[in-house]
């Protein structure tokens, strides 16, 4: 299941790196979050920690949208999923394969709005970076397995971005109030003793929904319409 | 065009068949039980010292959040069913219990807001037990947006069903984040003998309700669904 997961994932990645827009997209639309939040600043001021964790989550959560959009888009035409559907492996490879692919692009994304918080919203990250750090990788792990999950239950709707945005963004709410709580910790370097109860509950939330979406993936993703 | 008699219609409702044939009764208890619990609220138990008149607000919020979180639960129960067998009153049970939950933890959440204004001084506060039923409310307003899609319909059951699973899933995870981020709610209520039979009366008169609302709801759809069958059936020709 992993080598057919890794295959997947590999081909995702080569098809999206080599369209005109595909990862760039998403980038875009997270950066434009940031600027677009920068506004309500007073010139001069920066935003409170917290407030730029919860920035950074959210366009990390819209950028997630658009990813899986695009990933589970790219067997959309001439029945390339039966491709998919026909090889000698397991459904939950598809899922794994997916969200492997998503945390790849997800993490890039990520990668450029960091800095951009950082210079945009007056942030500094403290000494508690290794904590953020384990705390992005964790979150992710979550957002992607359900982001997978979902993103091929929206596949093939004429409103799957905004289908797939209100159902993920609720459901993943635990995973943003985790990542905004630590991320607040990180930018402010304030005690972050609730940090691990944080990590904690985002670790539940990644055995569940990997659990959920292994046993459920098959029911998501297929071809009976 | 072979029409279904009753009988027919009965047999494919299964379990549901039998549980239509309950709503009358259920109605009328649930009529009564209203009535003894409103009377009970207002005649029989005491009013609350600090908080005065609004606190019997409690005995409506409470039973609403209790039984919408109930129906939570059979919309998660339904839908893994209807994935198991693939049967259609699975997917309409889900649907049906889904609508009616979150129509009462829209109501509880109102109820709550005006509670909260009447204690706290405030409409809205970020307490875990708010932000969980406000959370829950829009995963099921999204859920049910996935129900009126022009999607195929086993295909939409399908994603129905998933979405319904993941859902309740979500619930301890909601309330447990929602509760480290902020949280004001009473740990325990100590309540009088009175109020407390007086709350157990409203639990029940409830349950009745939620019970009548979800049977009237499944019966409607399952209706629907026959003539939508019967329409199509008589406009290919089938079985004429």
């Amino acid at each position: 299941m992993l080598r057919a997961a890794l295959i997947i994932a590999r081909k995702d990645l080569r098809l999206l790196a080599g369209r005109s827009g595909g990862l760039m997209q998403a980038l875009l639309l997270g950066l434009l979050l940031i600027f677009m939040f920068s506004l309500s600043l007073v010139p001069g001021q920066g935003m409170t920690a917290q407030g730029a964790a919860a920035v950074f989550w959210m366009s990390s959560a819209f950028c997630q949208v658009l990813i899986f959009n695009m990933l589970h888009a790219l067997e959309e035409e001439n029945g390339q999923i039966l491709g998919l559907l026909l090889a000698p492996a397991p459904l939950q490879s598809i899922w794994l394969g997916k969200a492997m692919a998503g945390a790849c692009m997800l993490f890039i994304s990520q990668l450029v709005f960091l800095p951009a918080i950082i210079i945009f919203l007056n942030q500094q990250v403290s000494s508690l970076w290794p904590v953020g750090v384990a705390a992005l990788v964790i979150i992710d792990a979550g957002i992607v397995a359900v982001g997978s999950l979902l993103g091929a239950l929206a596949r093939g709707h004429s409103a799957k971005e905004s289908l797939f945005s209100i159902i993920i963004f609720p459901l993943l709410s635990p995973l943003f109030l985790g990542g905004i709580r630590v991320g607040a910790a990180v930018f402010s370097g304030a005690q972050a003793d609730e940090s691990l109860k944080w990590l904690s509950i985002s670790l539940a939330f990644d055995a569940i929904f990997t659990a959920a979406a292994l046993l459920l993936f098959p029911f998501a993703y297929n071809v009976d319409e | 065009m072979d029409m279904m008699t009753d009988t027919d219609m009965h047999t494919e409702r299964g379990i549901a068949g039998r549980f239509f044939s309950l709503i009358p009764a259920l109605a009328l208890a649930a009529g009564l039980a209203l009535t003894l619990s409103w009377t009970m609220i207002f005649v029989y138990a005491p009013r609350e010292s600090s908080l005065g008149l609004p606190q019997k607000i409690f005995y409506m919020h409470m039973p609403l959040a209790w039984w919408a979180f109930c129906g939570f639960f059979v919309t998660f129960a339904a839908s893994l069913a209807y994935l198991r067998s693939g049967k259609d009153h699975w997917d309409a049970l889900a649907g049906a219990a889904g609508e009616v939950s979150l129509l009462l933890i829209a109501l509880s959440i109102a109820s709550g807001s005006i509670w909260a204004k009447a204690s706290w001084g405030v409409w809205w506060t970020w307490d875990a037990r708010l932000t969980t039923a406000l959370v829950m409310c829009f995963v099921y307003a999204g859920y049910l947006i996935v129900r009126r899609l022009d999607i195929a319909p086993r295909r939409k059951a399908k994603i129905s069903a998933v979405i319904g699973i993941a859902a309740f899933l979500d619930v301890p995870l909601v309330f447990l984040s929602a509760r480290l981020w902020s949280y004001i709610h009473p740990p325990s209520i100590s309540l009088e003998p009175e109020m407390k039979m007086t709350l157990t009366v409203c639990l029940v008169s409830f349950a009745f309700l939620w019970a009548t609302l979800i049977g009237l709801r499944l019966k409607l759809e399952l209706d629907e669904r026959l003539l939508e069958t019967m329409l199509a059936d008589r406009l290919f020709g089938k079985g004429s």
